[in-house]
């Protein structure tokens, strides 16, 4: 850990336009809660439907592609990385730096805001809040091991991230069952599954399962990210 | 008393008028417009930026190329036309959102818009030119696979009348999706120079949209307050442009739920009429903005 690029690392996340992504997220999903709040609909099924298809489904890993490419993707497409890469720190350390710095955002834009939108609505009933906030995290976790692995190898790793979000998660996890247990998104319920005695989430995979699927994840991302980086070339491939 | 000899000479290097013919800013919009949509499907770049944009034209291909097999084999037609681009939704916002970055965010961040601006180009030219190659790569990217099908289901034979009609109204709801999206994907793109960001913000658009859309239609739904779901459904562009369209040809909708009647077809088409103006009134003032800096 380098607590210098910490430093300019948050600020290069936090000072730019890329703030208002990981506010705004976090915000409608508060004012959707309270919506629902309001039209006395605040019963376990709306909350797991609210955390399923907006918390889980959608702002996870959607700010877990922003925070996990954006702490270092930038830098690496206008070539400042080679400020930082000719400094005599090591890169697996530089990696390990950033990842702790996408694993904080989410904590902070992601798990709080799932915690109080599920405590807003339930309380603290069935232990779903507790539940979906730590599940959010360990996703979150294993999500920025990914969404960084992917920024060092290719430029378009925002794109290939969605894809695999939204088109292997969601439209091949719907028709073929077998996709289910390759996706971020269950593990982290079944997470939640293991925390809360709601009846009403039902997951695919078992938390035997899927703890080590999300430790593995996130170790392979972080050691394979920190390779690739030690082996980037200041010149280019040619 | 003898003359200085001369020291100065001019010599002829050759600099020529111009005499051909001048094709005037049309032929510049033309040209800028179909330069774009090259771009947009990686012509005229290197092959890694050809992967993406021709494997989800083969995706978007799939389900047609499936339904002309089974109109074949077993005579049945499984796709609605004007259901495609619903279905595909995530397809087409996946394209918008790792496209439209690329028409605009370069010409940002090299700073290449002076040089554009320098010739008979105006901001407005640009736009249209930008917002014209967008739309015209999404209505091919619908109108294809569907036209596809519609050759199939003529060349097959199948029994009853083809659904002509149904075919004329998809292909025209396919230049209206396109015109939406284009519009929203090239104007929010167009506020960053950072093309990761572009991508992502565009794809939180969709996505915004279409998880508050769901969740609400869901609630809504199970609290059995019918009508109101009907409207939370809305909010997803998709679906507001599939109700405007069902509103005109009167053809079942593709949604979870009906559409509103009523007042629901007009405020839809309104509305999506009121939401191309407003990008694209966005959209030139960022670049009216952008030529004054």
């Amino acid at each position: 850990m380098n607590t210098v690029i910490a430093g300019i690392t948050y600020r290069a996340l936090l000072g730019r336009r890329r703030i208002w992504m990981l506010i705004l997220l976090p915000a409608v999903l508060i004012g959707l809660a309270i919506l629902l709040r309001s039209i006395d609909s605040a019963d376990h099924r709306s909350v797991v439907l609210l955390m399923q298809n907006f918390a889980i489904g959608m702002m996870l890993p959607l700010l877990g592609l922003i925070a996990g490419t954006g702490v270092i993707a930038p830098e690496i497409d206008d070539g400042t990385i080679t400020h930082l890469l000719s400094k005599p720190i090591s890169r697996p350390v530089i990696v390990r730096t950033k990842f702790a710095v996408a694993v904080s955002l989410l904590a902070l834009f992601a798990a709080v805001p799932t915690f109080v939108a599920a405590w807003l609505m339930v309380g603290f009933e069935a232990d779903i809040a507790v539940g979906f906030a730590v599940g959010a995290l360990a996703g979150g976790i294993a999500y920025a091991a990914l969404f960084l692995a992917l920024g060092v190898v290719t430029r378009h790793a925002v794109t290939i991230g969605i894809t695999y979000a939204l088109v292997w998660e969601g439209l091949v996890g719907n028709f073929v069952p077998g996709a289910r247990r390759f996706s971020i998104q269950q593990w982290a319920q079944s997470v939640t599954d293991w925390l809360s005695t709601s009846e009403r989430i039902d997951v695919e995979t078992t938390l035997a399962f899927s703890l080590p699927a999300l430790a593995i994840v996130t170790v392979v991302g972080v050691v394979w990210a920190g390779t690739r980086l030690s082996r980037f070339s200041f010149t280019g491939d040619e | 008393m003898s003359e200085p000899a001369p020291t100065g000479v001019i010599h002829d290097i050759g600099y020529r008028h111009y005499d051909g013919a001048r094709h005037g800013r049309g032929y510049t919009i033309r040209a800028l417009m179909l330069h774009s949509l090259r771009g947009v499907f990686g012509l005229g770049r290197t092959a890694r930026s050809k992967i993406i944009p021709f494997v989800l034209f083969g995706v978007m291909m799939l389900p047609a190329v499936v339904s002309i097999a089974t109109m074949a084999l077993l005579q049945r037609n499984m796709i609605t036309y004007s259901d495609y681009a619903i279905m595909m939704q995530v397809l087409l916002a996946i394209f918008v959102a790792s496209q439209s970055p690329y028409l605009v965010a370069p010409d940002l961040r090299f700073r290449i818009l002076p040089l554009y601006l320098s010739r008979p180009v105006t901001p407005r030219d640009y736009v249209a030119a930008k917002l014209g190659a967008m739309s015209i790569a999404l209505a091919m990217l619908i109108a294809i696979p569907i036209t596809a099908v519609f050759i199939g289901e003529l060349v097959i034979d199948m029994p009853g009348p083809p659904n002509t009609s149904g075919y004329v109204g998809s292909m025209v709801s396919a230049v209206v999706y396109a015109v939406l999206l284009a519009s929203l994907g090239v104007t929010i793109s167009s506020f960053t120079p950072r093309r990761g960001l572009g991508v992502a913000s565009v794809i939180g658009f969709y996505l915004l949209t279409s998880a508050v859309s769901g969740v609400l239609t869901g609630v809504l739904l199970s609290m059995s307050r019918d009508d109101e779901a009907a409207w939370a459904q809305l909010l997803n562009p998709f679906f507001l442009v599939n109700s405007a369209q069902t509103w005109i040809t009167g053809e079942s909708g593709a949604g979870l739920t009906p559409y509103p009647d009523g007042l629901g077809g007009p405020v839809s088409a309104l509305a999506v009429l009121v939401l191309i103006v407003l990008s694209v009134t966005a959209m030139l003032a960022r670049y009216r903005k952008a030529a004054s800096a």
